[in-house]
């Protein structure tokens, strides 16, 4: 997707100001972004967005897409218009003919390799806010990893095969204390290396009466029992990769003792940065959920993160796994607290108040709800003071 | 009760509300019409074979759009039409109503998430509570969905299916043997055929889970010369680039919900399957979440923020 370089220039302001998020500033506050937007990078925007764009065309029975009428969009330039204005040569360009001479020939049956294609990249944001000039805030969002990426997870990263359906491998939430060389990030790699490598004894509710169908003879069938090499609910207690960058200094201590202060952290104070944002989900081949979802939000004097593992095996259990972490700026204080719950499904269930008609079921999809509602199974508290 | 059907496809097209009374008859005809389909429906080439919808009515229209239109093509739906998206009943719907505008031109396959157990829990239930007040609908579509084939076979050389294979299941005459027409139950060949994975796996597998089957290269080989055909095609797993060839082409993973859940930024993919069985792939992206005028047609998943504490 090269473009001559000519055209970017002129359409460098509009473009980064279309995609960025919109400036933050306040005393002692500066926003930074951590790289520039590449021209490649606004070329392929400027690409996706006329590729929607006349995707929608037919959609809308007669009417033709008019570029002048839509306030948010952009007039192309006139290089990349022969590719994107009509539907013809849009549904030419789309269309993945895999019978590409270039695949390559089994060497035993001769037939042609397919290879599966390349995924298009995407554009990634990763917006960042600096507070006092020592505390950086970064955050990125892109797609699920692709087939391709699955298998360098697979084969190098990971020690499991049965990876979560969605992982957002480039998603992450990075703190950084710029003086003081600490940093804290969330990522769904390092959180899926907290995935335990043996059997969590767990089952779906209707196991027992599926395994003792009749039909399953070991023998008979040669069926192989169930893996047990990883845990299938992908349950991790990953907190955060904590690292030193300059390789000493301070860093996280336990100290139970410590409570965040909530009254702080109550207020309402004005968000300069905010991000929601999951690191890897499965949806258990509907029996449930396995999220881990992370959030921040940055406050003039202070910022909260909170970081959920949320997991529901329907009819069996619910668990929920949060870190918090709290950082006050001017004291140069980190709190991060680390809390585990755990229940039976229908205890929890049976805590559902009928005040009003809506499926209890259904509340049992929002971990906010079932947060308030399940017991604490265990708690821990680290705190540095740099 | 008549039944204008071009009617009804202009409202479903542009997502607006179907009377109750309507989708009542259009379930009712479409119910006929399934019983007398097969387990296991023949189809003709050139076709296209379609994976998961759920929900995504707009890409389900761009889906068409790209692929030639129904007017025009052939189709096989490998299943899962509802849940997730917002928009599982238009979707549902309209399949229904091109299936009876053009019979011999769309062929329904059922997914795991046709039943009654899945769509309460992952959506569609839901949904139709909040468009109609009850869940009459919900009922009339429950109905179809027992009727619905459990595969297709293209020229006899392309078995079409949901999810997998079955330990249970060694020809295709054993499909059809199948007594489909109840909800689908939670063990036996036609659970296998809803729910199992491909997996790199040696032999018939369990799921870690402790219910539903993986089966490897071995099982897919064997099915292959069993039954004289040269590939399976079945969807029931996410794949960022739309498709996915496994066991040297002798099985192939095809998705059609482009950025599922409205946030995972895979693309889609139709397979179509020429004359000589030569297989093209199309791929999709999603449309943009808001039309020319800024209307919102699908939700954003922009974080909102909040207090969260």
């Amino acid at each position: 997707m090269s473009q001559p370089s000519s055209n970017n220039s002129s359409l460098n302001d509009s473009a980064n100001q279309k995609l960025s998020k919109k400036p933050i500033s306040i005393n002692n506050t500066n926003v930074t972004r951590l790289h520039g937007i590449n021209t490649i990078e606004i070329n392929a925007a400027r690409q996706m967005h006329s590729r929607t764009i006349s995707a929608r065309i037919p959609t809308t029975t007669t009417t033709r897409p008019n570029n002048q009428t839509s306030p948010p969009t952009f007039q192309p330039p006139r290089s990349i218009t022969t590719t994107t204005t009509t539907t013809t040569k849009t549904s030419i360009r789309s269309t993945h003919k895999c019978n590409n001479p270039n695949n390559p020939h089994c060497p035993n049956c001769e037939s042609i390799i397919i290879p599966a294609p390349v995924a298009r990249m995407p554009i990634l944001d990763t917006p960042s806010i600096t507070i006092h000039d020592t505390w950086r805030i970064t955050s990125q969002k892109g797609t699920i990893l692709n087939s391709q990426q699955i298998d360098d997870w697979v084969q190098n990263k990971l020690k499991f095969n049965t990876l979560p359906e969605m992982i957002f491998g480039e998603n992450y939430v990075k703190l950084e204390n710029l003086k003081n060389g600490w940093e804290l990030q969330f990522n769904a790699l390092d959180s899926l290396k907290g995935v335990a490598l043996n059997d969590s004894g767990i089952r779906v509710a209707y196991s027992e009466k599926w395994k003792k169908s009749k039909r399953i003879d070991h023998q008979r069938d040669q069926v192989d029992q169930e893996s047990k090499d990883f845990d299938w609910t992908y349950t991790t207690a990953y907190r955060g990769t904590e690292t030193k960058t300059t390789g000493e200094g301070r860093g996280l201590e336990r100290d139970d003792e410590l409570q965040l202060p909530m009254d702080k952290l109550s207020r309402m104070d004005k968000i300069l940065y905010f991000d929601d944002m999951v690191l890897f989900e499965d949806e258990l081949a509907d029996n449930g959920i396995s999220i881990l979802n992370v959030k921040i939000r940055v406050m003039k004097e202070r910022l909260l993160l909170l970081s959920r593992f949320y997991l529901r095996v329907d009819d069996v259990l619910c668990r929920i796994y949060d870190t918090r972490v709290y950082v006050e700026f001017k004291e140069n204080k980190v709190m991060r607290e680390f809390k585990q719950f755990e229940d039976d499904y229908n205890n929890i269930l049976n805590k559902y108040k009928p005040i009003n008609s809506r499926d209890p079921k259904s509340l049992l999809r929002d971990s906010n709800w079932v947060a308030e509602n399940i017991p604490l199974v265990h708690r821990e508290c680290e705190s540095v003071q740099f | 009760m008549s039944l204008d059907i071009d009617a009804v496809i202009d409202l479903l097209k542009q997502g607006k509300h179907v009377k109750e009374e309507t989708v009542y008859t259009l379930c009712l005809r479409s119910q006929e019409l399934l019983m007398s389909e097969a387990n296991v429906t023949h189809v003709d080439t050139p076709v296209t074979i379609c994976g998961d919808i759920h929900g995504q009515l707009h890409d389900l229209l761009t889906l068409f759009e790209k692929s030639g239109g129904v007017e025009k093509t052939r189709y096989v739906f490998l299943g899962d039409f509802v849940d997730r998206g917002f928009y599982s009943l238009e979707s549902f719907l309209l399949l229904l109503c091109y299936k009876l505008r053009y019979p011999d031109r769309i062929t329904l396959i059922r997914g795991n998430h046709e039943t009654r157990q899945i769509t309460k829990v992952y959506g569609f239930y839901d949904e139709i509570m909040r468009k109609y007040g009850n869940c009459n609908v919900w009922r009339y579509c429950c109905e179809v969905f027992d009727y619905l084939s459990l595969g297709a076979i293209i020229n006899n050389s392309i078995f079409c299916v949901h999810g997998g294979l079955s330990p249970e299941i060694n020809t295709l005459d054993e499909i059809r043997a199948i007594d489909r027409k109840q909800e689908v139950p939670h063990e036996g060949a036609m659970c296998d055929l809803l729910w199992s994975d491909p997996e790199e796996v040696d032999t018939w597998s369990l799921s870690p889970r402790g219910a539903g089957f993986l089966f490897g290269k071995s099982e897919v080989d064997k099915f292959l010369s069993t039954n004289n055909v040269e590939l399976i095609a079945r969807a029931h797993q996410l794949v960022m680039e739309g498709y996915k060839e496994m066991f040297d082409g002798g099985l192939v993973t095809v998705w059609s919900a482009p950025n599922y859940c409205y946030r995972c930024g895979n693309v889609a993919a139709v397979l179509r399957i020429e004359d000589d069985l030569q297989r093209n792939y199309t791929i999709f992206e999603a449309v943009q979440p808001q039309d020319g005028g800024g209307n919102a047609i699908i939700p954003t998943k922009k974080p909102q923020m909040d207090y969260f504490l």
